[in-house]
């Protein structure tokens, strides 16, 4: 691979990034070029020492997705995501090392909060009942519970159901920052090989 | 103990090697891959996280052979933190060198 290739590979895995960053990290593997040649090596033999660019490129783009903002906020989920689409892109080994326990997990995640937003649903749906029992009797039978029981019970129930939900939504942010930190890891173990 | 350690090799060696003096990439990657088998690369990378995350700050000099060169240079959040990774290494390496004699031994 000569030089212009590899600059070319490494500049379009860097992926979405500000122009100015971008030009920053290419100018950097341009020095290393120029001396490299200065010092007699051929443009195959530096790009060679130098590694994959597209693993390079992807490592760049994943440490910029994963970067605190500046002010407020973490990182995102949307930018969790990608970092972990990134970084599977990376190597076979991933699809499996990365893709599979994150796809398990997400799954985990997708199942509590449809148990959590549940909760305080059926709640309202146990106060309704006796309304409901009192509009269109002939479907709905309550004789052996007293429509003061069902109210309370469904008020305990909703409110247990927004517990969950704000439960939820802890675990959610704690799953996004342990994912974040996962894929860096993982990551930076990939990009250590050659 | 470990996965901090699988994370900071590349960057104890960066570090500790900045810590001596200012370099610029080039330099700073020939002395690091003499020594250990990486691939070259993958240090500019870690230089550029390591600078954002303000281990770093970079300046350009100009030289006598040729074009401008960016340096590195450690600040005292960097040289702190390297004292925190080598002592990690070392407690490391003891660890396992201690397990190597003793299984000689038996």
């Amino acid at each position: 691979m000569n030089r212009e290739r590899f600059l070319f590979e490494l500049k379009r895995s860097l992926g979405r990034m500000e122009e100015s960053e971008k030009r920053e990290i290419l100018s950097d593997y341009e020095e290393h070029f120029r001396m490299g040649l200065s010092e007699g090596k051929s443009e195959e033999q530096i790009a060679d020492l130098l590694g994959n660019p597209r693993i390079l490129g992807k490592s760049y783009a994943i440490d910029s997705l994963l970067e605190e903002p500046k002010e407020g906020g973490g990182v995102t989920a949307a930018s969790v995501v990608r970092a972990v689409f990134a970084s599977i892109s990376l190597t076979f080994f991933n699809v499996i090392v990365v893709l599979g326990p994150f796809l398990g997990l997400v799954g985990v995640m997708i199942g509590l909060w449809a148990t959590a937003v549940a909760l305080p649903l059926s709640g309202i749906a146990i106060v309704l009942a006796p309304v409901a029992a009192l509009i269109v009797p002939s479907f709905f039978s309550l004789s052996t519970m007293s429509p003061a029981f069902l109210v309370f019970a469904g008020i305990g129930t909703a409110a247990v159901g927004v517990l969950a939900v704000i439960g939820m939504w802890k675990l959610s942010r704690l799953f996004v920052r342990v994912v974040a930190a996962y894929v860096k890891f993982n990551l930076r173990i990939v990009t250590r090989k050659r | 103990m470990n996965i901090q350690f699988k994370k900071g090799v590349l960057e104890l060696c960066v570090l500790v090697v900045l810590c001596r003096k200012d370099y610029y990439g080039y330099e700073l990657v020939q002395t690091i891959s003499k020594n250990v088998d990486i691939a070259e690369g993958t240090v500019y990378p870690l230089l550029r996280r390591l600078t954002k995350e303000g281990y770093f700050t970079t300046y350009i000099q100009e030289s006598a052979e040729g074009p401008a060169r960016k340096y590195y240079q450690i600040t005292p959040k960097g040289r702190e933190y390297q004292e925190v990774l080598l002592e990690e290494w070392n407690r490391f390496i003891n660890g396992v060198n201690s397990l190597i004699r003793t299984e000689d031994v038996a």
